[in-house]
C-alpha cells in the first residue's frame, strides 16, 4: 500500500491497466476516493474494483482538489474526518468551481456522527451520507447509479455537440446555396433577358407595320416584368447589397423595405460604412431579418427602432419595438424555433442574442458578435 | 457631327452583342473595343483612344465602384457610364458619387442609352427622370419635414394601410381596433396631411415610395 500512499499521481487502475495516460482516454467513468487512511482506501478500492471503472484516490482534501481540477468525476466518495481540509470544506471548495459544480459527493464517516454533521454534509452538496463500516452491496449499487448517470449525461453532451455542429453546417450550406442560386438567377437569367430585350429592340427598329411594332413593344414590357421578378427572387434569396456594400447598408435597406411592406415605421441609426467579415455580416443580417419577421408576425407594433454599433471588437445590433412585448413563456416555448435559430447563428461566431420583453411595453432584442470571427 | 468612341464592358456575350448592334446604327457612335471584366477594361482603356466607357456594374474581378474610381483617376476628362442589372434607387447615387457620369439600368430603353452616351460624351451628367425625381424629393424632404413625418406611429400605419387599398373594416380587424377608432385616425391623418380623400393619400404614398 505504501507506493499508493506516496504516489503523487494517485491513479490506481484495477486489472493492471497503465495509469494516467491510458486512463485519460479510457471510456471508463472516473471515481474519486478520498480518505486519509490507506487502509480505508484500500478497502474501498477492493470493494469497487468489480465495477470496472477508473478509480482514482486521494489521501487529503488538497489532493482531492487538485484532481478535481483536471478530471470530471462521475462521483466522489469523501471521508469527513481528515487532517488539514476536512471533508465538508473539501466538498465546498470542489463545488464552488465551475467544472465540478455538479459532481455528486457521497460522504463517508467512521463515527456514528450526530444529525447536525449530516445536515452540514447535505448543505455543501452531498447527495448521500454513509456510515462506516459501509455495507458493500449498498455502496456498490449507489456508486453504480452515479456511474450510469454520468455516462448518460456524457452521451447527452456528445449528442448536443453533434446537433450543434450539424445545425452550424446546415446554416452555412444553406447560405452558400442561396448565394449561389441568387447569383445564377440574377446574373445568368438576368443577362440573357437583357440580351433578349436588345434583340427585340433591334427588330422593332426595323419594323414599319403598326401591329408588329405593338407586338415587339409588348414583348419588351414582358421582358422588363420578368427581369423585375428575377431580381426580386434573387434579392429574396440573398440581397446583393450584402456582398456589394456590406451589412450596414443592407440593414438600412432592409429596414426601409420592411417599412414599405408592413407600414410599421422603422428608424435606423447606422454607423458609417465599414468593411466587416462576410460571415459575421451574413449572420448579423440574417438575425436582423428574423427579428423583423417576428415583429411583423407577433408584436402588433407601430414602430421599430434599430441601432447598429460597430467598434473594434464587436458589432452590436439593438432592435426595439413598441408592440405587445414577448412573454417569457414564448421565449422558451416549442414555437420559438426561430429564436433558437437566432441564438445558434450568433453562437456560431461567438456572439449572443438577448431578448427581453415586457408585456404591453414592447420587445428588445440585442445581438452582439465579435468582429473577428473565431478561427 | 463628331464621332464618339465608346468602350463597352460586360461579362455576358449576349449583352455585349446587343450593345454593339444597338450602337452600330448610330452614325456618331463607334464601339472601339470590348471587355469582359474589370482587368480587361483597364487594359483596353490604355490601348485604345476612347471618350465614353459603358460598364456593367457587376463584373468578375474588380467591383464596379473601384473600377469607376480607377478610370476617373487615370482619365479625368472622360466619361464612365454604368449600365447595371441593379435597381437604380440603391446603386445610382453611389456610382455617381464615385465619379460615374451616369447610371442606367438594363431595363432602360435603347434610345435612353444612346442619348445618355451623347450627353456624357459632351461632359454632362446623365440622370434618369425617375432618379432625378427621387433626388428632388430628398432635397425637398431635407428642407422641411415631409408631411407623413408629422403623423404619429399609429397614424402612419393606418395611412400606409389606406394607401395600400385596405378598407376601414379590414384595417380595424388587422389592428384589433374598432372601426370608429380607425375612422377617427383617418380623419386626423387627412387633416394633418392637408388632404381630402384616400385617393390623394394613395397618390402621395406612391410618389414618396412609402408603398410598393
Amino acid at each position: 500500500m505504501s507506493e499508493v500512499a506516496t504516489a503523487t499521481r494517485s491513479a490506481v487502475v484495477p486489472e493492471g491497466l497503465a495509469p494516467e495516460t491510458a486512463t485519460e482516454t479510457a471510456p471508463q467513468a472516473k471515481i474519486l476516493l478520498v480518505d486519509d487512511e490507506p487502509k480505508s482506501l484500500f478497502a474501498l478500492q477492493e470493494l469497487l474494483s468489480t465495477l470496472g471503472q477508473n478509480l482514482m484516490i486521494a489521501q487529503s482534501g488538497e489532493e482531492a482538489l487538485r484532481l478535481a481540477l483536471k478530471n470530471d468525476f462521475a462521483v466522489m466518495l469523501l471521508d469527513v474526518r481528515m487532517p488539514g481540509i476536512d471533508g465538508f470544506e473539501t466538498a465546498r471548495l470542489i463545488r464552488s468551481r465551475e467544472r465540478s459544480r455538479l459532481t455528486p459527493i457521497i460522504f463517508l464517516t467512521a463515527a456514528a456522527d450526530e444529525m447536525s454533521s449530516m445536515f452540514r454534509g447535505y448543505e455543501v452538496g452531498a447527495v448521500d451520507y454513509l456510515q462506516k463500516p459501509v455495507v458493500p452491496e449498498i455502496l456498490k449499487s449507489k456508486v453504480a447509479v452515479f456511474v450510469e448517470l454520468h455516462r448518460k449525461s456524457e452521451r447527452l453532451k456528445e449528442s448536443e455537440d453533434k446537433l450543434r455542429r450539424l445545425a452550424a453546417h446546415l446554416i452555412s450550406v444553406r447560405e452558400e446555396e442561396r448565394a449561389h442560386i441568387a447569383r445564377e438567377i440574377h446574373d445568368e437569367l438576368g443577362q440573357v433577358l437583357t440580351g433578349l430585350k436588345m434583340e427585340v429592340t433591334w427588330l422593332a427598329k426595323r419594323l414599319r407595320e403598326k401591329p408588329l411594332i405593338e407586338k415587339t413593344d409588348s414583348m419588351c414590357k414582358l421582358i422588363d416584368t420578368t427581369v423585375q421578378t428575377v431580381r426580386k427572387i434573387a434579392t429574396g434569396l440573398r440581397p446583393e447589397m450584402l456582398d456589394d456594400m456590406g451589412v450596414i447598408a443592407a440593414v438600412g435597406w432592409q429596414a426601409k423595405e420592411f417599412q414599405k411592406r408592413t407600414g410599421i415605421r422603422c428608424r435606423a441609426k447606422l454607423p458609417p460604412e465599414v468593411k466587416l467579415d462576410m460571415d459575421v455580416s451574413t449572420t448579423m443580417f440574417r438575425i436582423f431579418q428574423e427579428i423583423l419577421t417576428n415583429v411583423a408576425r407577433h408584436s402588433r407594433a407601430t414602430r421599430v427602432d434599430i441601432e447598429l454599433i460597430v467598434n473594434e471588437e464587436r458589432v452590436g445590433l439593438e432592435v426595439t419595438d413598441n408592440g405587445v412585448g414577448i412573454a417569457d413563456s414564448d421565449l422558451n416555448g416549442k414555437k420559438s424555433l426561430g429564436l433558437l435559430g437566432m441564438h445558434e447563428r450568433a453562437l456560431l461566431f461567438g456572439g449572443e442574442v438577448r431578448i427581453t420583453g415586457t408585456p404591453g411595453h414592447g420587445t428588445r432584442v440585442s445581438v452582439s458578435i465579435p468582429v473577428q470571427p473565431k478561427a | 457631327m463628331t464621332e464618339v468612341k465608346v468602350i463597352i464592358a460586360d461579362d455576358h456575350p449576349v449583352v455585349r452583342q446587343g450593345l454593339r448592334q444597338m450602337l452600330a446604327v448610330e452614325q456618331d457612335l463607334t464601339v472601339v473595343g470590348e471587355a469582359r471584366n474589370g482587368q480587361e477594361v483597364v487594359e483596353l482603356s490604355r490601348r485604345v483612344p476612347w471618350e465614353v466607357a459603358v460598364l456593367d456594374y457587376n463584373m468578375p474581378g474588380k467591383n464596379g465602384l473601384e473600377l469607376i474610381k480607377e478610370l476617373r483617376q487615370r482619365y479625368p476628362g472622360r466619361a464612365v457610364l454604368i449600365l447595371s442589372m441593379y435597381p437604380e434607387d440603391r446603386y445610382a447615387v453611389r456610382a455617381l458619387k464615385a465619379g460615374a457620369a451616369g447610371y442606367l439600368t438594363k431595363e432602360s430603353a435603347p434610345e435612353e442609352l444612346v442619348s445618355a452616351i451623347r450627353k456624357v460624351a459632351g461632359g454632362g451628367r446623365y440622370v434618369t427622370p425617375t432618379l432625378g425625381e427621387k433626388l428632388a424629393l430628398e432635397l425637398e424632404d431635407n428642407r422641411g419635414k415631409p408631411l407623413h413625418e408629422t403623423l404619429s406611429d399609429r397614424e402612419y400605419q393606418v395611412m400606409w394601410m389606406i394607401a395600400s387599398g385596405k378598407t376601414v373594416r379590414q384595417i380595424a380587424d388587422e389592428l384589433f381596433l374598432s372601426p370608429n377608432t380607425v375612422s377617427t385616425h383617418r380623419t386626423r391623418i387627412l387633416r394633418k396631411m392637408n388632404m381630402k380623400s384616400n385617393a390623394e393619400l394613395m397618390h402621395y404614398a406612391i410618389a414618396h415610395h412609402l408603398v410598393d
